[in-house]
């Protein structure tokens, strides 16, 4: 029994060094499996709680109809505007509060106190301000990009080793040049955390602006579904949010995080 | 070339966390004329590295001056290369980046910078590890890169803070060696810090024994040059000198 599972933990080691997406997918199984077992045995009515097979069956249509792409592209279009944005603001802002003392003093307290503001917060007066629409959408995002990336950004320029900086203009780096030399990379582990933590939010916040305030997008998808009563409908959108951060982080964020702090040896693999 | 004039020189730090002043350097004087090579000999925490830094203009001084090359330090500058205790080398940046950092930042060309930069790497042995991160690199090989990308970059003033100290034996003779060829060959003012009280006297022209941050005595190193271990290893003057050295920093 024993050299049986050992030889088949092997070979499963083995298949997943060679195909790592099987070792992503697998983890998954027994909780598919579980949901189709309490679906199969009618625990709950089936418009209360459809199987794993009726939410690929609508998965299938949405996609035939262009509708699933169609949301899809708005709602990735709209986390990538929102988080350009977050970072083309948040990193600058992060370098000049980390590296200068006045900037501190008067910004760190204004920064916690938006802070708290959560990114919902802000709708009430998003939508007075803007309506229903792309702007009061990408307000939010980044809104909710930027803090993580500031704050973090900070953190990561107050926590360069002041050798390093004291290594560089030694050998004749000018103020501006320190910028690119050491602030930035010497930065870059924590302004990758503060990124990563910032399109988590920022996903999570546009969804639910979709619902709220959307006319298309995952989230208008599944509040539309709510209306119609289409528990199918609900259940692939909560699939596809978790299955997209999934890819974003595995496909982008991971693998500039390998090839730069884990590298340097900056941050443990 | 610079000489290097300190005059009642002194640093206190103020300790925050303790609300008490330390005084680090007291009332310290120093000449070194330009081209000189001084060693610096001391107990631990008698200030080898605050003076150092000061120099370096890393951190202001709370009395006396400084002068390079007669003129007041007011900061950090090319022309005072450092080599740090912590080596402080960037981890973003392969060994040989890092060694070609000072030419770059001079505006030397890519092509012109990654010669000199592997010159020098040929020099400490670590031609291996060009295209590696410092991370992956031993103590060792840290501190031989953190040395030659001082030397790449051909300061006037090169200071030194105890820059062999985690080599090996074998190698650390090699470097000594080096160091003094490449000295005699580009002559520049040295301040090298170490505890080890051989490498000093083979080192130096003068041995300067510091004692709760001031100068307890100057010893002249009048050997001849170039000095290589095999022949000073049993010279009865270099084995003189040596144990003055060590019975004043045993005595400090
Ligand atoms: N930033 C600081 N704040 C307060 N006190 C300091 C600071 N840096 C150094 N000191 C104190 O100044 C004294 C001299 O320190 P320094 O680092 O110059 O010694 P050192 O001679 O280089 O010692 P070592 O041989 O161990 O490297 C010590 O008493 C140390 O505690
Ligand atoms: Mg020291």
């Amino acid at each position: 029994m024993t050299p049986l599972l050992l030889r088949a933990w092997s070979r499963y080691l083995r298949l997943t060094t060679q195909w790592p997406s099987i070792g992503t997918i697998v983890p998954f199984i027994p909780l598919i499996v579980a949901w189709w077992i309490v679906t199969e045995m009618r625990a709950f009515p089936p418009a209360f709680l459809p199987g794993p097979a009726e939410v690929v069956r609508s998965f299938g249509s949405l996609v035939y109809t262009g509708v699933l792409p169609e949301y899809l592209q708005d709602s990735l279009v709209r986390l990538a505007i929102g988080s350009f944005w977050g970072i083309a603001l948040g990193v600058p802002l992060g370098i000049l509060v980390g590296l200068s003392q006045p900037a501190h003093k008067a910004l760190w307290p204004v920064l916690l106190f938006f802070q708290a503001i959560g990114d919902i917060a802000w709708l009430p007066i998003l939508v007075i301000w803007f309506g229903y629409g792309l702007t009061t959408m990408t307000v939010i995002i980044v809104y909710t990009v930027i803090f993580p990336v500031v704050l973090n950004t900070v953190l990561g320029v107050r926590s360069i080793p002041v050798n390093m900086h004291r290594a560089a203009q030694s050998l004749g780096a000018s103020r501006t040049r320190m910028l690119w030399e050491v602030v930035l990379p010497g930065a870059l582990p924590n302004i990758m955390t503060g990124l990563r933590n910032g399109l988590g939010y920022g996903w999570r916040a546009l969804i639910a602006t979709e619902i709220i305030v959307g006319t298309s997008g995952i989230g208008f998808l599944m509040f539309d579904a709510r209306r119609a009563g289409s528990v199918v409908e609900i259940l692939l959108g909560m699939i596809i949010l978790g299955s997209l951060w999934y890819i974003v982080d595995s496909w982008i964020l991971a693998p500039i995080e390998r090839a730069t702090g884990q590298r340097w040896g900056l941050v443990t693999k | 070339m610079k000489s290097l004039t300190i005059r009642n020189l002194s640093k206190t730090y103020f300790d925050v966390h303790a609300g008490a002043n330390v005084t680090a350097v007291r009332d310290l004087s120093l000449e070194v004329p330009a081209g000189e090579f001084v060693s610096i000999v001391g107990p631990s925490g008698c200030g080898k590295t605050t003076l150092l830094n000061m120099i370096a203009g890393f951190i202001p001084h709370t009395g006396g001056e400084i002068l390079v090359g007669g003129h007041p330090v007011k900061g950090p500058g090319p022309d005072r290369g450092v080599v740090f205790q912590s080596f402080a080398l960037f981890p973003w940046r392969t060994v040989l980046d890092n060694v070609a950092f000072g030419p770059k930042m001079r505006g030397v060309g890519r092509a012109e910078r990654e010669k000199i930069a592997h010159e020098y790497l040929a020099l400490a042995k670590l031609s291996a590890a060009a295209g590696r991160y410092p991370n992956e690199l031993s103590g060792g090989m840290q501190q031989r890169v953190g040395v030659v990308r001082a030397l790449a970059n051909d300061p006037d003033v090169l200071l030194m803070d105890e820059p062999f100290a985690s080599v090996d034996a074998q190698t650390r003779m090699t470097l000594q060696e080096e160091l003094t060829r490449i000295w005699e060959q580009k002559r520049p003012t040295v301040i090298f810090i170490t505890h080890d009280v051989p490498e000093a006297v083979f080192l130096g022209n003068r041995v300067v024994a510091l004692s709760k941050g001031r100068v307890l005595e100057e010893i002249a190193v009048d050997l001849p040059r170039p000095r290589v271990w095999d022949d000073l290893n049993e010279d009865d003057r270099f084995k003189a000198l040596s144990g003055r050295v060590l019975q004043l920093v045993r005595s400090a």
